[in-house]
């Protein structure tokens, strides 16, 4: 067979197609820009389209009231919109799954990075991941399923062993400080434990005194503040340990191996040098959550009874409440466009953008003098 | 301090953080615990002789000369059950005129009585049939006619002595000693003798997942709203992974480092701190309402849902790109870039298929999190009740999705309790779905580091 000879391709472009391979390359990069872009352009979006539809109240007559009055009534004649209520269940809501979240969080993170070994965070990594994917709605379906029955039918049961996990370790730490600084005033040197006995058998005091308490307490509906917030914990969770955990990473082994060197035991150099180093850090991902807890509709709509009202005592974490997210959720179907009551919903969509819009900027300013810091430019 | 209780203090906090992580695994475990458990009882479970007339008259399945044969020997057992209740009516009668006072006591109780026996067994043979599809068939299920037995036994009565509200079970049987009906409650209403009435055997029912629903659930499976997920999902990331994708090549191999890029940046890590419900009141009026420039239907719409649900990933994505753009050894650029490749051809053949494996980690992670979002397809794309969709519906028509109507079964259905397999069985299917994209997620990972190990 003849093969065809083919004049082989010039070595150097011509001018012309030069000119044509760089225009072309700068339109392909313009494309990727826009594409890049596009993220931009949801942003302002949503802004616009949020504003958009929530200037006609912010115009109104109700304004005044949304922020100051806590009775919540739109669909009566005339219609109260009173958002205090429900801005501070939401606002009782995160801070109770804060109390939750950022403990073991944290705590979870410092194990994770310094005290696990290495093969077995290999396994636990798919744990927080696991927990982390979720639904929300699943969560939800559980803390009304299962988590709020079990609340009603052994309420005390289940307040006991909650206090106990949180109460008996830090008690215990407590008691260790207190009895080792009892010994350094008043005995000798060695006697630490010893001495620890006395603030030891006060804190069982306490810890039997407030079980019995809670014991006694019956849960008039799962469907409250506790629920809600211990679920909203435990999904805030992966969010906390894998930002804080890498915080904690990014440290590095110096600190470590100096602190170690000065001859502080493990948990002294954790608490006493790489935390505070990575402080930082772990304020970004206590945001984040925060951020998360705040911004979930689905656990609190089912599962924290939906009350518009403050509870009463204003920290009675059994009483049910409800939130922005679940405002949103509930009473959107209900509502036609161009109401006052439609425009309030996007009022308080528009609160919640702001609040995570801010969230926002502020973990990352955080974390960006935090590698500006690690890096050694400040 | 001295060093003994510095070395307690230093233990101490060991066993607290490893213990904190102890409460993360046991969280999962008890969360998953009863939703897979109870889960499975929705395709696994002992089904009654009633189950398989549903299949049969609603889903012509099964084998309809066993199935008759089986009807028959049911209603022979059910037979002396019915006498007894018959005899006991005209009984009940005679009691009204000579004990009024017993007789219309009784009454009441009877019709209750009735009414469980009805929904235990369905209607009688011969009775005209039943307006609503539920009242047609008895307990499908075994576990539930056990429970319905009990309320035929038992009469329930909340006993409020001690504040709290306390369920009181009274036995029937005492209430109706001496009458015709006493011995029923011995006799043919004991758990071996329902046994013969219902025959339960134990079934998989495959089309739980295959099949549609029928009567608000009650019977049938989920069809529609594992298609409306898989539509929903798959419409995302039709949008978002060539979105995705494109982007973040931009940020990693063209994009300098100038105030615009920063500003791209921080957009995005704003984009993936929306709360899902502002995105969803963002669909609403930004692709549904009339007088928005990006309307894409009336109506709620799958393919408005998919946008919404796009947006809601999109920085999931261009992070998770972006992570396996950059851990492209920089050699292999350099290699192409000496052999006279272009910027666009290098990254092309090159650093895309390289990082293929962590790009495609990220998007089964973030179809795992689309499939499960409930709160911006609520207004944008969901309907509670909902035929399966043909592709030519997406741009008009709404769907039921795995996550909507799991919310909507377990609080707006007007009969909550009696479907909660129905709503364990949808928590499962939803769970299952998106943990197995998140494991395979997990498991390319895995090989990953294994290949970068070498």
């Amino acid at each position: 067979m003849e093969i065809e000879k083919k004049a082989p391709p010039p070595l150097l472009m011509s001018q012309r197609e030069g000119r044509l391979v760089r225009l072309m390359g700068m339109a392909g990069e313009g494309l990727l820009f826009l594409v890049a872009s596009l993220s931009v352009f949801a942003v302002l979006f949503i802004f616009y389209f949020i504003v958009r539809d929530a200037l006609p109240f912010i115009k109104g007559d109700y304004i005044g009231e949304f922020f100051s009055n806590s009775k919540w009534y739109p669909t009566h004649e005339p219609p109260v919109f009173g958002a205090l209520s429900i801005l501070y269940g939401s606002l009782i809501v995160t801070i109770g799954s804060c109390v939750v979240a950022i403990p073991l969080g944290v705590c979870s993170a410092v194990a994770l990075s310094d005290i696990i070994p290495f093969s077995w965070r290999q396994g636990i990594k798919p744990i927080i991941e696991l927990l982390a994917s979720i639904p929300s709605v699943a969560y939800g379906f559980f803390a009304l399923v299962v988590f709020a029955p079990v609340m009603q039918s052994h309420g005390g049961t289940l307040l006991v062993v909650g206090f106990l996990i949180i109460g008996a370790p830090v008690l215990g730490i407590a008691s260790l400080l207190v009895g080792d600084m009892l010994s350094d005033r008043f005995g000798d040197s060695n006697s630490g434990i010893s001495w620890a006995l006395i603030p030891g058998a006060a804190s069982l005091a306490i810890l039997v005194l407030v079980s019995w308490y809670l014991g006694g307490i019956q849960i008039i509906s799962g469907t409250n503040a506790l629920n809600v917030s211990v679920i909203l914990g435990i999904m805030a969770l992966p969010t906390i340990v894998s930002v804080s955990e890498d915080a904690l990473q990014a440290v590095g082994p110096e600190l470590r191996m100096g602190s170690y060197g000065l001859g502080a035991t493990r948990a002294e150099t954790l608490v006493l040098t790489v935390l505070p180093a990575a402080s930082s850090g772990i304020m970004a991902a206590v945001i984040l959550g925060i951020m998360r807890a705040l911004g979930e509709t689905m656990v609190v709509w089912m599962a924290s009874g939906n009350a518009a009202i403050i509870p009463d005592p204003f920290y009675d974490f059994l009483s049910p409440v409800r939130t922005m997210t679940a405002t949103i959720a509930g009473e959107m179907g209900e509502t036609a466009r161009g109401t006052q009551h439609y425009s309030v919903l996007f009022m308080c969509a528009f609160c919640l953008l702001i609040f995570c819009f801010i969230c926002n900027l502020i973990s990352e300013q955080v974390m960006k003098r935090n590698r500006m810091k690690l890096r050694g430019e400040i | 301090m001295n060093l003994n209780s510095r070395k307690v203090i230093d233990g101490s906090f060991t066993a607290f953080s490893g213990f904190s992580i102890a409460v993360m695994g046991i969280a999962l475990v008890v969360l998953l615990g009863p939703i897979i458990s109870k889960g499975i009882g929705a395709y696994i479970f002992k089904g009654t002789v009633e189950h398989r007339e549903v299949m049969l008259d609603l889903f012509q399945r099964g084998n309809k000369k066993e199935i008759a044969r089986e009807e028959n020997a049911v209603q022979k057992a059910r037979a002396p059950l019915y006498q007894a209740i018959d005899a006991f009516s005209s009984e009940l009668e005679d009691l009204k005129k000579n004990n009024p006072a017993q007789g219309y006591a009784l009454e009441a109780d009877f019709a209750e009585f009735n009414k469980s026996v009805f929904k235990l067994l369905g209607p009688r043979p011969g009775q005209p049939e039943p307006q609503l599809q539920r009242d047609r068939f008895g307990q499908t299920r075994w576990d539930g006619a056990l429970h319905v037995l009990g309320q035929a036994v038992n009469v329930e009565s909340w006993d409020y002595s001690e504040g709290m509200g306390k369920k009181v079970f009274k036995p029937r049987a005492e209430m109706y000693k001496g009458t015709k009906l006493e011995p029923v409650f011995t006799q043919y209403l004991s758990e071996d003798y329902a046994r013969k009435m219902l025959e339960p055997e134990w079934t998989f029912y495959y089309g739980f997942f295959t099949d549609v629903s029928y009567d608000a659930h009650f019977f049938g499976g989920l069809w529609p709203e594992v298609l409306g997920t898989l539509y929903l999902t798959f419409g995302a990331m039709l949008l978002a992974i060539p979105a995705g994708i494109i982007a973040a090549i931009y940020l990693v191999e063209y994009a300098g480092d100038t105030k615009l890029v920063a500003f791209i940046r921080s957009c995005i890590s704003t984009l993936a701190g929306v709360p899902s419900i502002v995105f969803g009141l963002f669909g609403l009026a930004c692709f549904i309402m009339d007088d928005s420039w990006f309307q894409i239907s009336r109506t709620a719409s799958v393919a408005a849902g998919s946008a919404t649900l796009a947006l809601l990933v999109l920085p999931t994505i261009i992070r998770a790109s972006e992570e396996a753009i950059r851990a492209v050894p920089s050699s292999y650029k350099e290699a192409a870039m000496g052999l006279g490749a272009t910027k666009w051809k290098t990254v092309a053949s090159i650093i895309l298929p390289a990082a293929l494996p962590g790009i495609l980690t990220g998007i089964v992670i973030s179809m795992g999190r689309a499939a499960g979002e409930t709160a911006p397809i609520i207004f944008t794309a969901a309907v509670t009740v909902g035929k399966p969709l043909g592709l030519d519906q997406i741009f008009s028509q709404p769907t039921p999705a795995l996550p909507w109507n799991l919310y909507n079964l377990c609080t707006e259905h007007e009969a909550v309790d009696e479907i909660r397999h129905v709503q364990y069985g949808m928590a499962f299917t939803l769970l299952a779905i998106v943990l197995a994209l998140n494991f395979s997620a997990i498991c390319l990972r895995a090989r990953i580091a294994k290949k970068l190990r070498g």
